[in-house]
């Protein structure tokens, strides 16, 4: 109770200070970037705050235990996106005066129908991006609390299309600077008390992985989602009410929702589709998905994802418009990459001692609870309710963070871009797209949150980034082209998506380059957008266009395409 | 320099009543730059784009380097520094201080280009 009663806290000050920006709030351009005079300290913050999602909060050290070390590769690939940013966008793309990475497709290329395209995939990005930040805010209230999986979906959505309709992107900005100062503290502070409060033991152990094989103690295990036991010596288990019960020998389905108890040294039962924590190349620093192997092409086929995926992030991208110039946008990239690292180096310190603690996350399906589940294990009474309640506030301020930057974004897709309206007309789409993502959020409490979000990546890394590095640095880009190469990238990683969740199961490299596509849809986009190009002719104004976006003085004439 | 934040205002009278209505943005321009803006652009460009390949080479040198080097010698698991293997600290610490570095050094140089 005391986690809910604080996660409600949360959301009022995100109100209030979303209430805080209502008096400065005039055009649709004030409620878009917060009229354009935030500065870049701030700015990273917010950037960061806004990045710092479920995914990195939660996610990244529940994969830790799941796959194995290699899995922090993902957040390695989250910053390098920043750098990658700070190189090929940040500047150019503030320079360019538009709003939206729509907004950019038309200033550069002067496409209305490539602009509506680009709202279409800000849509789909959006999509991927905040169901599952709205399923993991259901799944962690009811890891901690009693409550429901849909009242804690409910209560975000309606938290954020609240904060959102009333203050706009100016609260965003205070509210997301607020939410890293938040979380870096609510993550780091819990990780020193954990490694300082489990013992030399299990350091020694987080440090030295042995497979999960035994129980070592009795063990209760409460089914997520339905999986596949494999079982290979008959072992006993009771259900919660005591009534003992026999599994196995040989395949043995669990559905979701069911509770197991395993006595202490039962052995542990295989999950089909995974190999358990501690065992195999778990150890190695190298991506190991599920049992497909080929660990390097994995590796490499999350961090092009990641890596080419962060520039594209349509809410990202828009964060940097809220910088007064380009110098300041590039300042906000380069001190964006400082404040992530700083987060990204714990995500492994709760990975590691989940995987000594709580390994049998893994049979379960929740290893994404991992964090919220660890001070429990190492102390009892107010302590570990303490932190335990810190742990669920951070990730809350995360799932708010995130999906406030991303509700905006798809609310602006729509309002701005396709059916283009007034200030009252966004906020009504704010609250109508929140109701529909809800809905879309109810039944996907089965779906691994760390595998769409990083599909959002894929796709950004198909469609924007090809569009953005080749509109900034290639003059010779034209419209065909760009629009060519945009529908390569979205329709190859959509079709890849389709296949990996209703497709035949796949394994080996066919099953990595299916649930990864960026390896080859990122190359496919680029691809497309020079080809096209190259057999085409571009207007005569188009160096002219590119050149603008470098320029670095206060031009003497106003950027075209935008009020 | 003129006052940079004055740059920021940028939204008229009439385009505030144009969306109030509803009406789409304002209509698209051809994009022009003065001789002397264009000049100096192209400059921009040039140095820019040398300057942004080399920290691009770097980054993916860092980011595909790492990879193969685990791959290559994985007796970098048995090493261990303070009882954790090297490799977990060459991933999970390792990436974070040096593309800092990387990301500050690159906007030095990058703003050097644009104080000339």
């Amino acid at each position: 109770m005391a986690a809910l009663a604080a996660v409600a806290a949360v959301m009022v000050v995100t109100l209030l200070i979303g209430l805080r920006g209502v008096a400065a709030m005039r055009t649709t351009s004030d409620f878009l970037v917060a009229s354009r005079r935030v500065s870049p300290l701030l700015n990273s913050a917010a950037v960061s705050g806004e990045y710092l999602s479920a995914a990195s909060f939660l996610g990244v050290a529940g994969l830790v235990v799941k796959d194995g070390i290699g899995s922090l590769w993902y957040p390695v690939g989250f910053t390098a996106g920043y750098v990658a940013m700070l190189i090929l966008v940040a500047a150019p793309m503030r320079r360019s005066g538009a709003l939206t990475v729509p907004d950019f497709a038309e200033a550069r290329l002067a496409s209305p129908g490539l602009r509506r395209l680009s709202a279409l995939v800000v849509l789909v990005i959006g999509g991927l991006y905040l169901v599952p930040q709205l399923r993991t805010a259901g799944l962690v209230l009811s890891t901690v609390s009693s409550a429901p999986y849909w009242v804690g979906v409910v209560l975000s959505g309606a938290a954020i299309s609240a904060t959102l309709a009333l203050g706009g992107m100016r609260a965003a900005t205070y509210v997301q600077a607020f939410q890293f100062c938040l979380k870096l503290l609510l993550f780091i502070a819990p990780a020193v008390w954990l490694l300082a409060l489990a013992g030399p033991q299990v350091r020694y152990d987080a440090a030295h992985p042995v497979e999960f094989t035994r129980f070592d103690a009795d063990t209760s295990v409460s089914f997520r989602v339905d999986v596949t036991l494999e079982v290979d010596e008959a072992t006993p288990v009771r259900s919660l009410r005591g009534r003992e019960s026999v599994l196995g020998p040989g395949d043995v389905h669990v559905e979701s929702g069911q509770t197991l108890v395993f006595p202490e040294g039962a052995p542990v039962p295989g999950v089909r589709g995974s190999t358990p924590p501690g065992g195999g190349d778990w150890h190695r620093p190298l991506l190991n998905m599920g049992d497909a192997g080929h660990p390097l092409l994995a590796t490499l086929a999350v961090l092009t994802a990641t890596a080419l995926g962060t520039m594209g992030l349509p809410h990202v991208l828009m964060r940097f418009h809220t910088s007064p110039d380009g110098r300041a946008a590039r300042r906000t990239a380069a001190i964006t990459v400082a404040l992530l690292g700083v987060f990204y180096m714990f995500p492994g310190v709760y990975g590691t001692l989940g995987r000594v603690l709580v390994p049998e996350l893994y049979l379960s399906g929740a290893t994404d609870t991992v964090v919220v589940a660890l001070p429990a294990q190492v102390a009892t009474g107010w302590a570990s309710t303490l932190m335990t309640t810190l742990l669920t506030v951070g990730a809350f301020a995360a799932f708010l963070a995130t999906s406030l930057g991303l509700l905006l974004v798809i609310s602006g897709a729509i309002a701005y871009d396709l059916l283009p309206g007034g200030l009252l007309r966004l906020r009504i789409t704010v609250l109508l797209a929140a109701a529909v993502l809800v809905l879309l959020a109810l039944p996907a409490a089965p779906l691994d949150a760390g595998l769409l979000v990083t599909w959002g990546f894929t796709v950004a890394a198909s469609t924007f980034c090809p569009l953005l590095v080749l509109g900034i640095w290639w003059p010779r880009l034209t419209r065909t082209g760009a629009v060519s190469g945009v529908l390569a990238g979205l329709l190859a990683t959509l079709g890849a998506i389709a296949v990996a969740l209703f497709g035949p199961a796949l394994s080996g490299w066919q099953a990595i380059l299916i649930t990864q596509p960026a390896p080859w849809s990122v190359p496919l986009a680029f691809a497309a957008m020079v080809l096209v190009s190259l057999r085409g002719r571009p207007p005569s104004w188009s160096r002219t266009a590119m050149l603008r976006l470098h320029l670095d003085e206060d031009p003497p004439h106003t950027p075209p395409g935008h009020p | 320099m003129p006052n940079r934040t004055r740059r920021v205002a940028v939204t008229s009278p009439q385009t505030r009543l144009a969306h109030s209505r509803g009406r789409a943005r304002g209509r698209w321009r051809v994009p022009r730059l003065d001789p002397g803006n264009a000049e100096r652009a192209a400059a921009l460009y040039h140095a820019q784009r040398a300057q942004g390949l080399v920290g691009l080479a770097l980054t993916t040198a860092l980011l595909l380097g790492l990879p193969l080097v685990f791959t290559a010698w994985p007796e970098l698991d048995g090493v261990r520094l303070l009882g954790v293997p090297l490799s977990w600290l060459m991933l999970a610490v390792l990436p974070y201080p040096v593309m800092a570095l990387l990301a500050h050094w690159q906007l030095r140089r990058a703003e050097r280009v644009e104080r000339r």
